[in-house]
């Protein structure tokens, strides 16, 4: 078996980043990721699937017009509710502490999703930023992407939350494509590290290991780039966090 | 799935925390060597755990027999693909030989290969660009030090001769920062009381870790009880020589069972390449090459 091994088979269209525990940089990996793929000139459309505390908006500094609620409630389009960001990709904002779209019910979610997939047909890429924990509807859209990224850190309660999202994701969708990304590594091997011990419990325990999209090492610069609320490749396009994303990024095109 | 790290100042130390606490099921995930010691990971699926352990594999069960891999050993490498089994069973620890590691201690029994192992691991530092520093602790026996010398004056470097801790620790003051340090020793028996406390005052000199080089091809028991003398007095890391002449290797899995983690493997005649990093890839095609398995398949008649 060779656990290190960079996935290296094209991702799917519809990309889920998912992480199980919060605080582990998952959102700003959404970001930082579409940005990168909208870079090399992918047509991409981040959406904000944390359906009852949406952040992407806020990361960016962003006051949409339309957001996710106005698509579930019927007041426009999925495509007219998207909005083009400098950054050259679409954004689909949540809306934090919507009420109406963390009580999604599961017919209206399955409409949401079915517009998804439509809409992603003209598009190169979908980036759906799931939010933390393993609810119903995290579960639904994980199991709904192509390709499903898990971020996980060093810290065992990452790596367990991580695992427990493997594990749902292995039972409901049980020929998806599923990666880890480790973010805030010390270094890249002490992230390959951490993806090893990952996989070889799902290994073990699941009968199948995902394949590792990339390391992303720790850079203090990402926090900063969050509280000016910019993109992280336009503020620090040197930065090796930045090339990291760009790898993962390739490596997600088949490149 | 539980998850917990556990820290001892040796891998049989962590490894008995965890069968203690997690049981025998417990899986170990990773180990990586920390200030003061070990850190093992490892991990428990105690719920519905999706996947039943499959049959034993007849083969591989055939394999295990033939190479005399202690019965519980086997039992618990009997589900998943071998080198995935081996992998979380054992523990498989790269050689540490950069400069900022600590020294290595090169430790064994009479005529394991510990000489040959220190003369092939400065040959590939060598080759590799790095000129280590080479000590040899055998002063006394006869021939000890020329041995090592005539690997030396081939590689350019100078040896070393450090009898007692007080030299060694001379010897090693005198080192340029950041070069690597092998240290060769005399053969010892680790069931004697006198020689286990020599080893450890050599390795607490040098602040060392101890590599025992043990040769493939020994009985289970025996190559066990040495690992555990040897782990008992600090040693954390196996270099398993032989595999190239030994036949049945139940030994080098019995001995990494007991308490090391399998670091090198001496697979060949050749100074620098007949020394290679020990991988359960490795050991895993080397456990399944068994004459009398092959021969089943071609038809051979059995002997």
């Amino acid at each position: 078996m060779t656990t290190t091994a960079i996935a290296s088979i094209r991702a799917g269209r519809i990309l889920a980043v998912a992480s199980g525990k919060g605080g582990v940089g998952k959102t700003w990996f959404a970001i930082t990721l579409a940005h990168a793929l909208a870079r090399v000139g992918e047509r991409v459309l981040l959406f904000d699937g944390d359906l009852g505390l949406a952040n992407v908006d806020i990361q960016l500094g962003l006051t949409p017009e339309h957001d996710l609620g106005s698509v579930v409630e019927g007041r426009v389009g999925l495509a007219q509710a998207a909005r083009a960001h400098e950054g050259g990709f679409a954004i689909l904002a949540g809306r934090s502490g919507s009420g109406a779209l963390s009580q999604l019910g599961p017919a209206a979610l399955e409409a949401l999703l079915a517009a998804l997939r439509q809409e992603s047909t003209r598009l190169d890429r979908v980036v759906l930023d799931l939010g933390a924990g393993l609810g119903r509807s995290v579960r639904r859209m994980a199991g709904f992407a192509d390709t499903l990224l898990v971020v996980a850190t060093e810290e065992p309660t990452s790596l367990t939350d991580a695992y427990a999202a493997l594990k749902l994701h292995a039972a409901d969708a049980p020929t998806g494509q599923a990666r880890v990304v480790v973010n805030q590594a010390a270094s890249r091997a002490a992230g390959e590290r951490t993806y090893t011990t990952l996989a070889r419990a799902c290994q073990a325990f699941l009968g199948r290991a995902p394949t590792l999209a990339g390391v992303v090492r720790r850079d203090d610069r990402v926090r900063e780039a969050i509280r000016r609320q910019t993109l992280f490749l336009t503020r620090h396009p040197t930065a090796p966090a930045a090339a990291d994303v760009e790898a993962i990024a390739a490596g997600i095109r088949g490149a | 799935m539980r998850l917990k790290l556990y820290r001892a100042p040796a891998i049989a130390g962590a490894m008995a925390q965890v069968r203690a606490e997690l049981g025998a099921e417990a899986l170990i995930l990773s180990s990586r060597r920390v200030a003061g010691g070990v850190e093992v990971t490892a991990a428990l699926e105690k719920d519905d755990a999706p996947a039943p352990p499959p049959a034993a594999d007849p083969k591989r069960a055939a394999a295990f027999a033939w190479h005399g891999v202690p019965a519980g050993l086997a039992r618990r490498l009997q589900a998943g693909p071998l080198p995935f089994a081996l992998s979380t069973v054992l523990c498989f620890e790269k050689l540490a030989l950069d400069g900022s590691a600590p020294p290595l201690l090169v430790i064994g029994p009479p005529g394991a290969g510990k000489t040959l192992t220190v003369a092939r691991l400065a040959a590939g530092l060598v080759m590799a660009g790095t000129a280590p520093v080479v000590v040899t602790t055998d002063g006394k026996r006869a021939g000890a030090a020329e041995q090592l010398a005539a690997f030396t004056r081939l590689l350019d470097l100078q040896l070393l001769v450090a009898s007692a801790p007080a030299a060694l620790s001379r010897a090693l003051a005198r080192r340029e920062g950041g070069a690597p340090v092998l240290i060769d020793s005399p053969g010892s028996d680790p069931f004697d009381a006198d020689q286990r406390e020599e080893i450890a005052a050599l390795a607490a000199t040098a602040g060392a870790d101890l590599v025992v080089v043990l040769p493939a091809g020994l009985d289970a028991g025996e190559a066990a009880d040495l690992a555990g003398a040897y782990a008992a007095c600090g040693a954390r890391l196996l270099a398993a020589t032989r595999l190239d002449l030994a036949r049945r290797i139940g030994g080098v899995l019995a001995a990494a069972g007991a308490g090391l983690a399998l670091a090198a493997a001496g697979v060949g005649p050749g100074a620098a390449d007949g020394l290679v990093p020990m991988t359960p890839d490795l050991l895993a095609t080397r456990l399944m090459c068994v004459p009398e398995l092959s021969a089943a398949r071609t038809g051979a008649p059995p002997t």
